[in-house]
């Protein structure tokens, strides 16, 4: 049987890799609008956010819009390998083939 | 959680991801169809066609306002869809809401060109219609191979070709089919997308959605 990559398996962090990956590729997405699209709470989200970074899933840009900093997320090349590793391994799992 | 929990999951957040991206073009279509439905039937009501004697002046009031306020909400909806996410797709649906506003502000824009070079007010029954017409089929078809939607390639084609009838029509039959045919098929495709969406939502009851 598969295993689960255990940086992905988990509740939250599940979630926001399913979001960034169904953004589509290169969109990066502003920490407010994450927040909003997965209903967390900032501290929640940055928690997980630093454990995907940790383990080069995701690429944190701080950023400025004209004056007021801004932070953006996207999913890096090893975060979308591993993700579409996760949903095959997931698929197995459950008997529906990739 | 079991693995079917966490496939539900993810299905959950492609939805919330589908739901950024499509509420505005629902928002656009319900618009729209609500000001050509009303514009169109409140200038034929105008008319000698019509069993009810409206006046003219608050009837051309009300289809100037109705546009008005489609041009402002499609720009406004149209230039905040997809804001907070930098990428290709963003550019594309923002391209896309902007060109909805000036496509939609190009026809009147037209028209006073036209006035001036002596067109005449039966001519302008025919051309506001036929122009509102084009530009909106067109911008469907765009739409269509923009988000790869086939949906959005029937509304496209029907509203070009009653564009392309309803002046034949004359004045004022073509505004009962503007408002009709135009207006009425945007309701439609505005219900398709409504129901469409709670139907799928409807089947992830029971998944769990927020964690």
């Amino acid at each position: 049987m598969a295993e689960l990559d255990p940086v992905i398996h988990a509740q939250a962090r599940l979630r926001i890799m399913s979001t960034l990956a169904a953004l589509g590729a290169d969109a990066q997405v502003s920490f407010p609008r994450l927040q909003q699209l997965l209903d967390m709470t900032a501290g929640n989200l940055s928690t997980h956010l630093r454990k995907l970074e940790d383990a080069d899933y995701v690429i944190v840009t701080k950023t400025h819009n004209d004056r007021t900093p801004a932070t953006y997320v996207e999913l890096s090349a090893a975060g979308r390998r591993a993700f579409e590793d996760y949903m095959t391994a997931l698929r197995a799992l459950l008997g529906e083939g990739s | 959680m079991t693995p079917a929990e966490m496939l539900a999951l993810t299905r959950a957040q492609e939805h919330r991801v589908e739901d950024f991206y499509q509420t505005p073009t629902t928002i656009i279509v319900v618009t729209w169809g609500v000001a050509w439905t009303i514009g169109f039937l409140a200038l034929w009501s105008a008319s000698s066609a019509s069993p009810i004697a409206v006046p003219a002046g608050p009837a051309a009031a009300v289809f100037v306002v109705l546009m008005i306020a489609g041009i402002v909400i499609s720009g406004v909806v149209g230039t905040r869809t997809g804001a907070g996410v930098k990428g290709p797709q963003q550019v594309q649906a923002r391209i896309y809401g902007i060109t909805w506003a000036l496509g939609c502000l190009a026809v009147p824009m037209l028209a006073g060109a036209l006035f001036r070079a002596g067109m005449s007010a039966e001519v302008a029954a025919l051309y506001f219609p036929a122009g509102y017409c084009i530009v909106v089929g067109i911008l469907y078809l765009f739409g269509a191979a923009l988000f790869s939607d086939r949906s959005m390639i029937v509304v496209g084609g029907w509203i070009l070709f009653i564009g392309i009838v309803a002046p034949y029509f004359g004045s004022p039959g073509n505004y009962l089919v503007m408002s009709l045919a135009g207006g009425g098929a945007f309701l439609v495709y505005g219900v398709v997308l409504l129901v469409a969406r709670s139907r799928r939502d409807r089947r992830m009851v029971g998944a769990p959605s927020r964690g």
